[in-house]
C-alpha cells in the first residue's frame, strides 16, 4: 500500500529526515514511536505532501504509483490522508461546510457520528457549526480530524498523535472508531504516538521507533516495544531494542 | 401565494435605461422617481434636483414578506444614472433586497445611483445591497440613511463580482435610540475600489456598528475609509478587516504574460472617530492580513485543490 525509499529532508542545512525506508501492507497497523523532535511529525507530513516540505528527496510509492511529486489533494484523491497532530484554525469558517466540502460519503451519512461510540460517549457535537478548531478543546480536535477522516473515506490514514491530550475514556472512544471504522474495513493504518494506551486497542503487527531522523528499530510486540522503552526512555534503550526487538524484523 | 409572488417579481425592475416594470404591492407605492417627484412636492427636499432614472418606493403598510429591486445592464455602453428614495412609515418593518448588476461581460456599462433612505419613528428596515458587475464596468453609489427616532436598519452592501473601478459613499444619520448596523462586504478581483462611509451618531442613546470585510485579489487596490461621529452620548464601533489573497495560478498566468510574477493588491484602511460628547462610546478595530500558508495546506491535505481551499478561505472571511 505504502512504501518509503530513502526518505530525505534537509532544512537551514540541517537533516530533519536521514534516509527512511518504510513499508505498509494492505490493511495492515503499524506505530511511530520516537522521543520529542525526532521527526515523526515531519516524516508523516512529507508523506502526505504538505508543500512546505516540497524539497524532500526520496522515493514514495502509494498502491504502486510513484507519488513523490504530487500534490497533497492528489495524493487525498488516491486514499492517503493524513491526521494532524496540531490542525490550524480557521476562522470564519465552519466546520460542517469543510465537511460539506471535502466528504465523499453522502450527505445523509455525514451524521455518521450518531452511529457510532462519538454519540454514546456524549461528547458534544455542537462544535460542527463553530470554525474550524477556533476555541476547540484539546478532544474536540481530536474528533473533528477524525469526523473529517472518516468523511474521506480513505484507504490508508496517518495519525499523527491523535490520543495526545485525551483522557483514557476517550482515548479507548479513539481507538474504537478507528478500529470499527478503518482497521475493520481494510484501512491501513500508520499510528504516531507517545503514549502506549491507544496500542493496546489497536494491536499494531509492526512498530517503528525513530530517532534523529532515521527509523533506529523496528519490532512486532508492541507490548515489549513499550516495556523496553519505559524501562531505558529511548536513547538507552536504543542498544537494547538493537539486540533484541530487530531480530523481529 | 401573493407574497411569495413578490419573492421573486422585482417590486422594480429596471433593464438599461428602458421604462422600469413595476409590480403592484398592497401597502407599497412604487414610481419612477421623476414622477414621484411631480406627484408629491415633499420628495423635492430629497431629490437635488429633478430626477430622470431611479426609483421611489413609499411604504405605507407592514408587509408580510420581504420584496426586492432589480437595476441591471444588458446592452454594451449603457450609461444610468438613478435617483432612487425610499421611505418607510411609522412603526413599520420591511426587508428589502436590491440587486443591481451587468447580465454580461465586456458592456462597458456605467452606474451610477443616489440614494435616499428614510426610516421614520419606530420603523425598521433590512437591507440586503448585492450587486454583480463585470470587468469592464464602472460603478458609483452613494447612499444616505436617516434613522429617525427608535428606528432600526440592517442595511448589507455585498459584492463578490467587482467591476473595473467602484466608487462606494455611505452617510447614515442616526437620531434618537436609532440603531444602525452597517456591513460592507467586497470580494475585489483586479479592481479599484473607493469606500467612504460615516456613521453619524446625532441624539442620545443612538447607536451603530459599521462592519467591513475586504478581499483584494489579483492586483487590486481598495481604499477604506470610514467614520464614526459621536455626537451625542452614544455607542459606536468601527471593524474593518482586509484580507490579501494571492493564487499560485494567478502568479503563472501572469508570468507568462510579463514575463515575471507580480502580485500587487493593495489594501488601506483608515479608520476613524470623532467623539464629540464625552458620554459617548466609540471604539475601532481594523486588521488587514493574507491567507495562512498553514491553513491552505490543511485544506489542501483534505483535497481541496489551491483554488477551492482559497474560496473556502475567503467565503469564510467575508460571513464572519
Amino acid at each position: 500500500m505504502l512504501k518509503i525509499k530513502n526518505l530525505k529532508l534537509k532544512k537551514d542545512n540541517k537533516e530533519i529526515l536521514k534516509g527512511i525506508d518504510l513499508e505498509i501492507k494492505k490493511g495492515e497497523v503499524q506505530a511511530l514511536l520516537g522521543p520529542n523532535a525526532s521527526g515523526k511529525s515531519t516524516f508523516v507530513q512529507v508523506i502526505a505532501g504538505n508543500p512546505k516540505f516540497k524539497s524532500a528527496e526520496g522515493k514514495i510509492f502509494f498502491n504502486g504509483k510513484e507519488i513523490s511529486k504530487l500534490s497533497p489533494e492528489k495524493r487525498v484523491k488516491m486514499g492517503l490522508v493524513l491526521s494532524w497532530q496540531n490542525p490550524p484554525a480557521i476562522k470564519g469558517v465552519k466546520f460542517s461546510n469543510l465537511l460539506k466540502k471535502i466528504s465523499k460519503v453522502p450527505s445523509s451519512h455525514l451524521k455518521l457520528s450518531k452511529n457510532t461510540k462519538i454519540k454514546k460517549q456524549s461528547v458534544n457535537l455542537n462544535f460542527l457549526n463553530r470554525e474550524i478548531n477556533v476555541d476547540f478543546s484539546g478532544g474536540e480536535k481530536k474528533i473533528s480530524e477524525l469526523l473529517q477522516i472518516l468523511s474521506l473515506k480513505p484507504k490508508m490514514v496517518i495519525f499523527d498523535e491523535i490520543d495526545s491530550g485525551l483522557d483514557l475514556k476517550k482515548v479507548e472512544m479513539v481507538a474504537e472508531i478507528i478500529k470499527k471504522d478503518l482497521i475493520d474495513k481494510k484501512v491501513s493504518v500508520l499510528i504516531i504516538t507517545h503514549s502506549g494506551e491507544i496500542l493496546k486497542f489497536l494491536k499494531p503487527q509492526k512498530v517503528n521507533i525513530m530517532i534523529a531522523g532515521k527509523i533506529v528499530c523496528q519490532g512486532k510486540d508492541y507490548r515489549q516495544v513499550l516495556k523496553t522503552i519505559k524501562k531505558y526512555g529511548y536513547e538507552k534503550c536504543k542498544k537494547h531494542l538493537q539486540a533484541g526487538l530487530c531480530a523481529n524484523r | 401565494m401573493k407574497n411569495a409572488k413578490n419573492i421573486y417579481k422585482p417590486a422594480y425592475a429596471q433593464i438599461d435605461n428602458k421604462t422600469p416594470k413595476i409590480c403592484r404591492i398592497s401597502g407599497v407605492e412604487i414610481l419612477p422617481s421623476k414622477i414621484a417627484w411631480e406627484k408629491y412636492n415633499w420628495t423635492k427636499k430629497y431629490f437635488q434636483k429633478k430626477p430622470k432614472q431611479g426609483y421611489f418606493i413609499w411604504v405605507k403598510k407592514n408587509i408580510s414578506s420581504y420584496f426586492s429591486t432589480c437595476v441591471s445592464i444588458a446592452a454594451k455602453n449603457t450609461k444610468q444614472n438613478l435617483q432612487n428614495l425610499l421611505v418607510i412609515e411609522k412603526n413599520l418593518k420591511v426587508n428589502l433586497q436590491g440587486i443591481c448588476n451587468s447580465q454580461r461581460k465586456n458592456l462597458s456599462g456605467q452606474h451610477k445611483a443616489q440614494g435616499k433612505i428614510i426610516l421614520k419613528e419606530n420603523s425598521a428596515l433590512k437591507y440586503e445591497h448585492i450587486q454583480s458587475w463585470d470587468k469592464s464596468d464602472i460603478v458609483e453609489s452613494d447612499y444616505q440613511f436617516i434613522l429617525e427616532k427608535n428606528s432600526k436598519l440592517d442595511y448589507s452592501y455585498k459584492n463578490f463580482q467587482s467591476p473595473k473601478k467602484l466608487k462606494i459613499n455611505t452617510r447614515i444619520n442616526t437620531f434618537e435610540k436609532a440603531s444602525a448596523n452597517l456591513n460592507i462586504i467586497i470580494n475585489s478581483i483586479q479592481s479599484d475600489i473607493n469606500i467612504n462611509d460615516i456613521l453619524i451618531l446625532k441624539e442620545k442613546n443612538s447607536s451603530g456598528i459599521i462592519k467591513l470585510r475586504l478581499v483584494g485579489k489579483e492586483n487590486s487596490r481598495i481604499s477604506a475609509h470610514s467614520q464614526v461621529r459621536a455626537e451625542a452620548e452614544s455607542k459606536g464601533h468601527l471593524d474593518c478587516q482586509g484580507l490579501l489573497v494571492s493564487s499560485e495560478k494567478f502568479h503563472s498566468e501572469l508570468a507568462c504574460r510579463r514575463g515575471r510574477i507580480v502580485e500587487k493588491s493593495i489594501i488601506k484602511l483608515i479608520p476613524e472617530l470623532v467623539c464629540q460628547n464625552k458620554k459617548a462610546q466609540i471604539t475601532h478595530e481594523a486588521s488587514i492580513g493574507k491567507i495562512s500558508e498553514e491553513e491552505l495546506n490543511y485544506l489542501r491535505m483534505r483535497g481541496l485543490t489551491e483554488k477551492q481551499a482559497i474560496d473556502l478561505i475567503v467565503n469564510g472571511f467575508l460571513e464572519a
